[in-house]
């Protein structure tokens, strides 16, 4: 059968390509460091090119056509940077492997296969043999979990606050201000850079309201892209999306009315 | 036949039509605010001045069980304090009698 020809080469230029990957992601790494803070982790730039690949294999998973899957592998094989001639004639030769494969597929209307059967074997066939984007596939943002900690009994510590900022290319100062309004609390950054806010909140609270900023200021609101910036402009917050153009005005961040919770006395006893 | 260009119309017809039918305007705002322990109090923001806050007020404490206030605020106009965790509660509540609409309610808070 033309399939089970065409599988095992597809395996081995996967495989190919894996490692290739790897050498690209290590040279973006050094590219990247260079280009932002020297201060950045080697995670982020990495965590910054699983974002890539996984953008480009979400584009990739929502085609529903063959014909366009197939331009759309050759997009991804073409967002690979600086690739080297030999690999791209194999990826090329992939490629048009497909295409006659899809091609053998329309000629023959009683194939064995639904579309829907061929797209989850091959998504299982890249999951097999690239089980580090297994992981990162489904989230949109590759993100380290908030670390948490109770600091006595009233205040929370926020320890990766900083981290968690840039990872988001946000500055700290936008993202304390949602926290500390949505939570309803006040709070302020210590001698370590960690963030210590007032009453108590679990991992799974701040993560959710982390959810809010990143849906409501960090991803695009028409494509859904994480590669946006966030400009004041006349006293407006806009975000600007760097894939896609579009350029729209975000809510300010309001804490809005504010129930008396403290002691009444102590504030009448402050006034006065 | 009639010719379209001459047909009056009024561009402003909907709109007045749309602000008949709920006078709910803008979001409301659902918060939670932590006080001591482990206790919580629920804020209503936003709900038009139109509602009787007090009636709403009363209605609430009954079917939520706890209790409730209407606070005057200079700036924010009447709030709605519920105390405890009500944010599930309040949304329910204020979809099923109709004073405002899902997309009009904005939940804060953890």
């Amino acid at each position: 059968m033309d399939g089970e020809d065409f599988d095992p080469t597809l395996l081995k230029k996967k495989k190919k390509k894996k490692t290739f990957d790897l050498d690209a992601a290590l040279g973006l790494d050094d590219g990247s460091k260079k280009e932002e803070t020297k201060e950045v982790a080697n995670e982020d730039a990495t965590a910054a090119n699983e974002i890539d690949d996984n953008l480009d294999l979400e584009s990739f998973g929502k085609k529903k056509k063959k014909k366009k899957k197939a331009i759309n592998l050759d997009d991804l094989e073409g967002a690979l940077p600086k690739v080297e001639g030999e690999e791209t004639q194999g990826e090329e030769k992939t490629g048009e492997s497909m295409d006659a494969d899809e091609g053998a597929d329309v000629d023959a209307p009683a194939a064995d296969y639904t579309y829907d059967e061929l797209l989850k074997r091959i998504f299982s066939i890249i999951l097999d043999k690239n089980p580090e984007m297994a992981a990162g596939r489904k989230p949109k943002f590759v993100m380290r979990p908030p670390q948490v900690l109770r600091v006595g009994t009233k205040k929370t510590s926020f320890a990766n606050f900083l981290d968690i900022a840039r990872t988001l290319h946000r500055l700290p100062k936008h993202l304390l201000d949602f926290l500390l309004a949505e939570l309803g609390t006040s709070g302020s950054l210590d001698g370590n850079q960690q963030l210590i806010i007032k009453g108590r909140f679990q991992p799974k609270q701040i993560e959710n309201v982390l959810r809010r900023y990143i849906k409501e200021y960090v991803t695009c609101h028409t494509c859904r892209s994480p590669e946006t910036i966030l400009q004041k402009d006349t006293r407006i917050f806009f975000l600007q999306c760097e894939s896609c153009g579009s350029r729209c005005s975000v809510a300010s961040i309001k804490s809005g009315f504010q129930a008396v919770t403290g002691k009444r006395a102590a504030i009448r006893a402050k006034t006065t | 036949m009639s010719i379209q260009n001459l047909n009056t119309f009024d561009p402003f017809a909907d709109a007045i039509k749309g602000a008949d039918d709920d006078v709910q305007d803008g979001l409301v705002h659902i918060r939670i605010q932590q006080r001591n322990g482990r206790k919580t109090l629920t804020t209503v923001q936003g709900l038009s001045a139109e509602y009787d806050l007090k009636k709403i007020v009363r209605s609430c404490k009954k079917e939520f069980a706890c209790n409730g206030t209407v606070i005057e605020h200079p700036e924010y106009g009447e709030v709605l304090q519920l105390q405890g965790d009500q944010r599930e509660n309040i949304c329910q509540w204020l979809t099923k009698v109709g004073l405002a609409k899902s997309d009009q309610l904005k939940v804060h808070g953890f």
